[in-house]
């Protein structure tokens, strides 16, 4: 799409009823998101089933004692409504995998996941952008086919095995993170670049004979910077979601293997809290992208 | 550059198709003396820790994952058109409706509609009744990403100047869409579709760690990559990286097929 | 000079970090001593909590710890501690017998439930506590319990106050835990033994205990130096580490754990009568156990570290396996013979029950766990000589533990079991008809079967014995039953392999848990 012809302005995108709408949006995203994650939790085979079962030295007595010592709410509708009003209060109840408060969990493992989750977004936007460029703005086949290449080799290979690598190797963790989000940039880049070098009013300054750098500022980095800003956003919640196989597989304590750990233990108070956190990432960035669009 | 692309792909499906006549060896067969075994004669790419030979996997393995991983990203791809069509509505209400669902489908914790689908099946349920069916769960449950590409690029067409200039030469909405927006939603399609395929197909990966993706015996690609995991034995053992190696060229050969056009994540 | 050259090693000595660093592979759950379950938090326990006696895990004879001297009386009724004077916790308080009294009585209350509870109770019921003064303690039973002694190896004294890093009363304590990276363990500087020559123990002045999940990282980081052992080494590691670092890893023979299959025999709506037939006859389940290559499984799956099991008990547990047990050979013919006798034929390579069924069953198994999951497809393959089709299904642990225990919707498994202790006591609720962990037919209201029913009576009997020689006897009867029934079918025991750093003295690894920490407050660094 070009941008000629663009109709909607800044002014028109911060309409209030707009604003209101995107807002309803997001709060029923994370509502209903939220809601739903913690259902598809409550009912998975394995909630409610402590591994005490299997351990030989506890007999049928202590097995039940410690049962009755977990918060286990068996409706959902009403645990889901007290998890909220707790959780407005910022109180998420405790993770039944960690038996610590999960408010304190987040605290501690935010710190170590944003670090990998800033850094490799702005490393996957940086090396994807500059890939896209290098493939479409000198026009030089071997570029463009090694930035084809380079992007098609890490679109195929596991984030949490390239992570791997890298501990093993002890370079550093956010750079796998950036190179799994490399050919997810370098895909949306190169096209939302191609429509600019290709657009019209490019074709002609360049007739004109404007130099290379003015081109490039005027004619692509300045009118693609608000969809390169809605890649952006979208590239935070993609690194989130390779946060969860990297993390775990390389022991990152951060939220990702907090994530990992706590399905795998069918963690609800845990589960919930992150689904909220994942939910409003989401709805965040989708509404971003529309008051961008 | 498209023609050796073109023609090394349909190499690969042959070589998928015709697993069963090109393999040496059953893909099942445990050769227990020769575990783990360096190339070799009769075992041109050595074998697995349980005697079974790796080309012959690998065979096989390009089989199952060259007709499952497509299919699935068709269905996400055509499940993503269909529902962006209705933002094409005018109704706000569908919009705003359509996207919520994307939201909601974008942050849902997948992995346990996966295990809530593995225990409803049988335990003896065939194979490839319980791969088929994850795959194309896979395929549902994806439509949320290519549906935000294809809902922000009609939405935006909506709003464009040359619509409105073809609306006011008369040109029918049937026409618009098929003559405009079709081509361009097309070419986007493609781009989804090559980059959700590596995509099912590292996912099946991680599935078959829950005993949903394609149950051993059964080789994929999936399963093979799960060799990567263990860096002691890509390292001893090189030639382990031949599936890593097929799906790069796959990605590459998609990859310089597609049209590059705009591909909204 | 020569004095100078006299105190050079000294220097030296002083000179080494004594800090242990090695991995846990996962977060421990709780630090309250008396309410650990999982292995990671035991570890914990065993280092930070101070038992009365402890059982010499090279000698197997129980030893004083907090208490000097301990009687056993009344014929195995009773037992009598007499505890060290002046004994403190990490914290500086006085540790007295109101201490340990307080600690058993919060063990026996059947609503903490503690585990330490269930080894103190006999049945159902607790021993009375008397305290004479504040350095004697006395519990007494109704009968004579077995082991009286041994069993307070494992009952950690707790201190007054439960905080979130408790104060500990044995070697060390924790200092500090940040969840998901590490737990740090200090040196107990009111820690009551010395050496020989009268220095303080433990030696050590730290131990880190990195939280590590993923083996292949933990290896990586032990060859780096940063880890000083490896407390369970898996095959394939050791081979690699044997390779590179020779002197560091030793093989400590059979373990005491087994690896097993079991089929489901309770009545469960999921499966059909013709196939809980097959799973309820003997003659089915020694068929399958003959028809697999166990040989091959230690080979291959473990690397030759592995020793085909005889049974519950492991040969490694030299005083209770029935030495007059084999581990089963392998006679696929015999075992079709078997199946002809009661109805079953093999027609083409298909084996079909009398009501003409295929004999087909699933063989589930926890996803993730390697060794199993090529065991699942050897014995798949195994069987296919008797005509049987195995659907190997490799589930994640939330989904396995939902169907072996409560859906019971599955038809057979594939697991182990990690035991902590050498007495056959250790997995008494596995076998008594009414436990919960009873693998093929949980929970029974009352046993199904006459064996069932007399290795009840096994159990039970030896767990009141009193008399060593004659507790053996019943164990041997109890291996016996188990071996004609089969009905978890043992497959084998894998070897007990280690890692330590050859800077790490004073080592004394053995297969009972914690292995190679046993006798940590002697450990030290050179």
């Amino acid at each position: 799409m070009t941008p000629v012809g663009r109709e909607s302005t800044f002014a028109s995108r911060l309409a209030p009823g707009r604003l209101a709408l995107g807002f309803l949006t997001f709060i029923a995203t994370i509502l209903i998101g939220g809601f739903a994650a913690a259902a598809l939790v409550r009912y998975s085979p394995g909630f409610d089933v402590d591994e005490d079962v299997l351990n030989p030295h506890l007999s049928p007595a202590t097995i039940a004692a410690r049962h009755a010592q977990r918060e286990v709410e068996n409706g959902l509708p009403r645990f889901y409504l007290r998890y909220l009003a707790r959780a407005a209060h910022g109180d998420f109840g405790k993770s039944e995998a960690f038996n610590l408060p999960v408010s304190e969990l987040l605290r501690h493992r935010a710190s170590i996941s944003a670090g990998l989750l800033v850094r490799g977004t702005l490393g996957g936007l940086a090396l994807g952008s500059l890939l896209a460029w290098l493939s479409v703005w000198p026009r030089r086949l071997t570029l463009e086919l090694s930035a084809v290449a380079t992007s098609g080799l890490l679109l195929a290979i596991p984030p949490a095995v390239l992570a791997l690598f890298f501990f093993f190797r002890e370079w550093p963790l956010w750079l796998a993170v950036a190179l799994a989000l490399l050919p997810r940039v370098f895909g949306t880049a190169r096209s939302i670049l191609e429509d600019f070098y290709s657009s019209p009013a490019l074709l002609a300054a360049r007739a004109r004979g404007l130099g290379s750098a003015r081109l490039a500022i005027t004619y692509v980095l300045g009118p693609a910077a608000p969809q390169l800003a809605a890649l952006a956003g979208v590239a935070v919640v993609l690194a989130f979601g390779s946060l969860i196989p990297i993390e775990g597989l390389c022991d990152v304590p951060g939220i990702g293997q907090l994530a990992l750990k706590g399905a795998l233990a069918r963690d609800l108070p845990l589960l919930s809290a992150l689904g909220l956190i994942i939910t409003s990432l989401v709805a965040g960035v989708q509404w971003m992208g529309d008051l961008t669009r | 550059m498209t023609r050796p692309a073109t023609i090394l792909l349909a190499l690969v499906v042959v070589l998928g198709l015709a697993a069963p006549w090109l393999a040496p060896n059953p893909y099942d067969h445990q050769f227990r003396d020769m575990a783990s075994a360096s190339p070799q004669p009769g075992f041109p790419m050595g074998t697995d820790d349980l005697g079974r030979d790796r080309l012959s996997r690998l065979l096989y393995a390009t089989r199952v994952s060259v007709l499952l991983a497509p299919s699935a990203a068709t269905i996400s791809v055509l499940l993503a058109l269909l529902f962006s069509a209705l933002a094409a509505l005018p109704s706000r209400l569908v919009a705003w409706t359509l996207s919520l669902a994307n939201g909601i489908f974008l942050s849902l914790p997948w992995i346990f509609l996966f295990i809530i689908l593995r225990s409803k099946l049988s335990l003896n349920t065939d194979p490839l009744v319980s791969v088929t069916l994850t795959f194309a769960l896979m395929g549902v449950a994806g439509w949320a990403i290519p549906g935000r590409a294809f809902t922000a690029s009609i939405v935006e067409m909506k709003d464009a100047g040359w619509l409105l200039q073809a609306r006011a030469a008369g040109l029918r909405p049937w026409r618009i869409a098929t003559a405009h927006a079709w081509p361009h939603l097309w070419s986007l399609a493609l781009v989804q579709f090559r980059i959700l395929i590596p995509a099912y197909v590292l996912s099946e990966a991680s599935l078959g760690l829950l005993g949903l993706g394609v149950a051993d015996p059964m080789p994929s690609w999936g399963n093979l990559l799960r060799d990567l995991q263990h860096p002691d034995v890509v390292q001893a053992n090189p030639w382990t990286l031949a599936p890593l190696a097929l799906l790069v060229l796959v990605m590459i050969c998609l990859e310089s097929l597609t049209p590059s056009r705009k591909a909204a994540l | 000079m020569k004095h100078i050259l006299l105190l050079l090693p000294l220097v030296l000595s002083a000179a080494v970090p004594q800090q242990l660093r090695f991995a846990i592979n996962g977060d421990p759950k709780m630090f309250d001593v008396l309410m650990v379950a999982e292995s990671n938090s035991e570890t914990i326990r065993y280092l930070t909590a101070g038992v009365l006696l402890r059982v010499n895990r090279t000698t197997d004879v129980p030893q004083p710890e907090l208490a000097e001297s301990f009687q056993v009386k009344e014929g195995g009724r009773a037992i009598t501690f007499k505890l060290r004077p002046n004994l403190q916790f990490s914290d500086g308080t006085p540790l007295t017998a109101a201490d340990v009294e307080r600690t058993l009585r919060r063990a026996l209350d059947p609503k903490s439930g503690s585990p330490t509870g269930d080894t103190l109770r006999a049945g159902d019921t607790a021993p009375e506590i008397l305290v004479a003064n504040p350095r004697e303690i006395t519990l007494r039973y109704k009968a004579p319990k077995p082991g009286i002694d041994r069993l307070f190896d494992s009952v950690g004294i707790a201190p007054p106050v439960q905080t979130k890093l408790p104060p500990s009363s044995g070697a060390f304590f924790v200092a500090e835990y940040q969840p998901g990276t590490f737990v740090l363990l200090r040196r107990n500087s009111h820690y009551f033994k010395r050496d020989a020559k009268g220095v303080q123990l433990p030696y050590l002045d730290s131990i880190r205990l990195d939280i590590q999940a993923n083996a292949d990282i933990a290896l990586t980081r032990y060859q780096r130096g940063e880890f000083h052992l490896i407390n369970k080494l898996d095959a394939d590691s050791f081979d690699r580490l044997q390779k590179t670092q020779n002197n560091s890893v030793r093989s400590l023979g059979p373990s005491l754990d087994p690896e097993f299959i079991w089929f489901n025999q309770a009545p469960a709506k999921t499966l059909p009568e013709w196939k809980r037939a097959w799973f309820t006859s003997a003659a089915f389940r020694h068929a399958v156990s003959s028809a697999i290559r166990r040989e091959d499984m230690a080979r291959i799956v473990f690397k030759g570290h592995a020793h085909p099991a005889v049974g519950p008990i492991s040969t490694a547990n030299r005083f209770w396996v029935n030495a007059a047990l084999k581990p089963p050979v392998l006679d696929t013919k015999g075992g079709l013979a078997q199946l002809a006798k009661e109805g079953f034929t093999l027609r083409g390579n298909v084996l079909r029950d009398k009501g003409n069924h295929a004999v087909e069953f699933s063989l589930i198994t926890q996803a993730g766990k390697r060794p199993r999951e090529r065991m699942a497809s050897l014995v798949a393959d195994d069987l296919k000589a008797l005509g049987i089709k195995v659907n190997v299904v490799t589930l994640d642990f939330g989904s396995l533990l939902d169907r072996i225990s409560k859906s019971l919707d599955y038809e057979a498994a594939l697991l182990g079991f990690e035991n902590v202790d050498a007495d056959p006591s250790e997995e008494m609720n596995v076998w008594l008809s009414s436990g919960a962990q009873h693998a093929w037919w949980p929970a029974q209201k009352t046993p199904a079967t006459a064996w069932e029913a007399r290795i009840d009576k096994l159990e039970l009997a030896q767990a009141a014995e009193g008399v060593r020689a004659n507790r053996k006897n019943l164990v041997d009867e109890f291996q016996k039953i188990v071996r004609e029934e089969e009905p978890i079918i043992y497959l084998l025991n894998p070897d007990y392999l280690v890692a330590v750093s050859p800077s790490l003295k004073g080592v004394q690894p053995v297969v009972v848990p914690p292995q190679i920490l046993w006798n940590a407050e002697w450990l030290r660094f050179e």
